[in-house]
């Protein structure tokens, strides 16, 4: 049975959904766009100097969410792929697609942050608190670059706030007395932000509840999906150019090469490859870079084979004699002659291997030796969850759950794809 | 044609132990020019400089790179591998500790798995297209995505947090030694239970993937609608017929599984605090305990090798013809 709802109809619902939910965060992001535009040509050494990663991020995913509808609309044809009708796979890929893309916009606050532990700690999902704002000291100066300021303070969010505190309930008489988990703190009324004659009290929902340290669960498994997909696709390239390489050489040379290498091949297989990772990791340090060359360069084996099994065969073939006669240089046989003709398993390699780089980084999170705690990673987040397991399973389910559902995702498309270039099988 | 066969024989063992032979010397190499020293966790800064330089003097770290290696493979050459850095024993007597259990346990759920990845794949191949054959095969392609470390915390919160009915860690209770023979196996298979699970999902959807698209497969060759029309029994079919054709591919399959489960299954001991060749590695590498880290790879390697040869010669002797390309 096949479902009627289209990709672009549910990439259309996922953006209306960020629209609705976060409506005056984007209409203040919109204002904060043109008072930046505006100041890029009065002050421009003011905002050079106000711009780091943070604030190219956001501004980077504000303007995207609003040339999302276009984008769809301009690249209708090209990406043909998003009139199809959507299943599991494809609704996973977009849906980490968003939190790539657009986790400074949907989240509003901050992987890092954590505020009044007491208070937040453990949460489990949906559940709110009641944020008591304290006044605001005015710092910045008046003026379009104080509005920038203010604006960019509210918009982008930081690992820590001074100005808010989370509070079970409070009483308002000549001081404000707030309880924090049934603990009375008593507080001048000078300190605390007013509306109306009573005190600023907003609500804060947990979507997927909070973890030892009292941060957002949804935040961080947004924030997780970057640090996967990236190390996913920075270490699936890697291996590409490894195995492409290599197993060109090793198919077209022969002789001494394609010994050396086939015996590296066999080395690397003769033992499970985890050790060797956790062996290269543990000796040498773990941050994302060695990550991502370790995880490269132990996953371009298969591909070698591949490639090599397929530029051996290749190489009898006519057309590839005829190209090397005319001289064709070795680089473009390589690019014209061998790449089309193997394209498609290397395709489907390709996209298993980029699941299996996920599953490896998670799994070496949960082992301690991930990207350490710098980056919110699913695995690390599982591994914290495993000591709470007896008072919190939203720590462990959620990651796991989106951790699964990517690693069937792209098994699935994986097979899709090899279905689609030979259609005999199965 | 025998004599060729223990020559090929010969020649594969002979290429492993070189192959084998190149990753000790890599692995060796590797952990002594990688930064930190083994000897910073037996003293501390406050004792003298010269004490950290007879620890390392006993570790014989002191001397130049190539004389260690010297002095490695001829104690490897006799069968020595050294000792210990942590549990100040010859590093094949601690292996040893650890080993048995690892094999065993590898060995019973290897046997575990195939059994019931060959009867699902048996029964959804029978069935085809029903409605039980969409739902194992829906239930193995989750298992197959399912990291093993989720599966076993989940495994954990639901049967050891929530029903209270497997414990969560550990291989037998602590007065396992007083218990009588079958009390033993029963404990011992009441704590192992959850840990084979959580390794045997992965595994059980790896396995029946490959069998159910083999049996399928040979199904539906005219030689098995000739046996039936000969009017052989459906039991003859499957055992004598179906299962040697589509057996095939999967025993290669089956070779690098099972010597990954012999390598120690990592993921599973640390969750369920298991004593068995991966904790065990992953602690020597991580506590920089040079020798032991060299035996538990050599180790690895050798069972790895073992069942992959263990594997061709299974298949050569099901199918002739490997045997026949083989020899050509």
């Amino acid at each position: 049975m096949k479902s009627r709802i289209k990709i672009w109809h549910f990439i259309l619902l996922l953006w209306l959904l960020i629209v609705i939910f976060r409506f005056d965060r984007i209409i203040d992001a919109a204002g904060f766009l043109f008072l930046s535009a505006q100041l890029i040509f009065t002050a421009p050494g003011f905002v050079f100097d106000q711009l780091d990663f943070s604030m190219v991020d956001f501004i980077v995913s504000v303007k995207l969410i609003f040339l999302l509808p276009f984008i769809l609309y301009i690249f209708r044809k090209k990406a043909a792929i998003i009139f199809r009708s959507s299943n599991l796979s494809s609704s996973v890929v977009i849906l980490l697609l968003f939190g790539f893309i657009f986790s400074p916009v949907i989240s509003n606050t901050h992987p890092d942050f954590y505020k009044n532990i007491g208070m937040t700690r453990l949460l489990p999902p949906l559940s709110t608190v009641l944020i008591l704002h304290l006044k605001e000291v005015a710092t910045h100066t008046e003026g379009a670059t104080g509005n920038f300021l203010k604006l960019k303070e509210s918009l982008i969010k930081k690992p820590f706030d001074e100005k808010i505190i989370f509070i079970d309930s409070l009483i308002v008489a000549d001081e404000v007395v707030y309880y924090q988990k049934g603990l009375p703190v008593k507080m001048s009324l000078t300190g605390i932000e007013m509306k109306n004659s009573l005190p600023l009290i907003t609500k804060r929902m947990f979507i997927l509840g909070t973890d030892e340290f009292g941060r957002d669960i949804f935040t961080r498994l947004m924030y997780g999906t970057r640090t996967s997909l990236s190390i996913g696709f920075l270490a699936v390239l890697i291996s590409l150019l490894a195995g492409l390489i290599l197993g060109y050489l090793a198919g077209y040379a022969g002789g001494v090469i394609d010994l050396i290498l086939s015996r590296l091949t066999d080395m690397f297989l003769a033992f499970p490859v985890i050790f060797f990772v956790v062996l290269i990791l543990a000796l040498f340090g773990n941050n994302f870079i060695s990550i991502v060359l370790v995880l490269g360069f132990s996953t371009w084996m298969s591909l070698f084979k591949i490639v090599k099994a397929e530029v051996l065969s290749v190489k009898t073939k006519d057309f590839f004699q005829t190209a090397k006669l005319i001289g064709l240089s070795k680089t473009r046989l390589l690019l014209r002659e061998v790449l089309p003709v193997i394209m498609v398993p290397v395709i489907v390699n390709i996209v298993f291997q980029y699941g299996n780089v996920i599953l490896a980084e998670s799994a070496l999170s949960y082992l301690g030796l991930g990207i350490g705690n710098e980056l919110p990673s699913w695995g690390s987040m599982i591994e914290s969850g495993q000591e709470y397991i007896y008072k919190a399973w939203w720590m462990i389910f959620f990651p796991g759950l989106i951790l699964t559902g990517t690693l069937l995702a792209a098994n699935s498309i994986g097979r899709n794809i090899s279905k689609y270039f030979n259609p005999r099988l199965d | 044609m025998n004599k060729k066969i223990v020559r090929i024989f010969l020649r594969r063992v002979l290429s492993s132990a070189v192959v084998l032979f190149l990753l000790i010397t890599f692995i060796f190499f590797l952990v002594r020019i990688s930064p930190g020293d083994p000897s910073q966790r037996f003293i501390s800064p406050a004792f003298s400089p010269q004490l950290a330089e007879s620890v390392r003097q006993s570790f014989r770290l002191d001397e130049p790179l190539f004389n260690q290696y010297t002095v490695f493979i001829r104690n490897f050459a006799a069968g020595d591998l050294g000792i210990s850095y942590n549990y100040r024993r010859p590093v094949l007597f601690v292996i040893g500790d650890f080993l048995p259990f690892t094999v065993t346990f590898a060995l019973v759920s290897f046997a575990l798995q195939l059994l019931i990845s060959i009867s699902l794949a048996y029964y959804t191949v029978k069935r085809k297209n029903s409605l039980t054959d969409k739902i194992v095969s829906g239930t193995m392609l989750a298992a197959y995505a399912t990291p093993v470390f989720v599966a076993g915390v989940i495994l954990i919160y639901i049967f050891s947090v929530q029903l209270n009915l497997f414990p969560s860690s550990g291989i037998a209770p602590i007065d396992v030694h007083t218990y009588g023979f079958f009390r033993k196996i029963l404990a011992y298979a009441h704590h192992l239970f959850l840990p084979f699970i959580a390794l045997s999902m992965v595994e059980v959807a790896i396995l029946y993937k490959y069998l159910r698209d083999n049996l399928n497969d040979v199904f539906n060759k005219t030689f098995i609608l000739n046996l039936r029309a000969n009017g052989i029994k459906e039991k003859t079919i499957l055992l004598r017929h179906v299962i040697p054709n589509a057996a095939n591919p999967l025993i290669s399959v089956t070779g690098i599984e099972l010597g990954i489960l012999f390598g120690g299954t990592l993921i599973v001991e640390v969750i369920f605090g298991l004593p068995g060749m991966g904790r065990l590695t992953i602690e020597a590498i991580l506590t920089r305990d040079y020798p032991l880290v060299i035996g538990c790879t050599l180790i690895a390697g050798v069972l790895m090798i073992f069942s992959n040869l263990t594997a061709d010669i299974v298949r050569a002797k099901i199918d002739k013809r490997v045997l026949i390309g083989a020899l050509n």
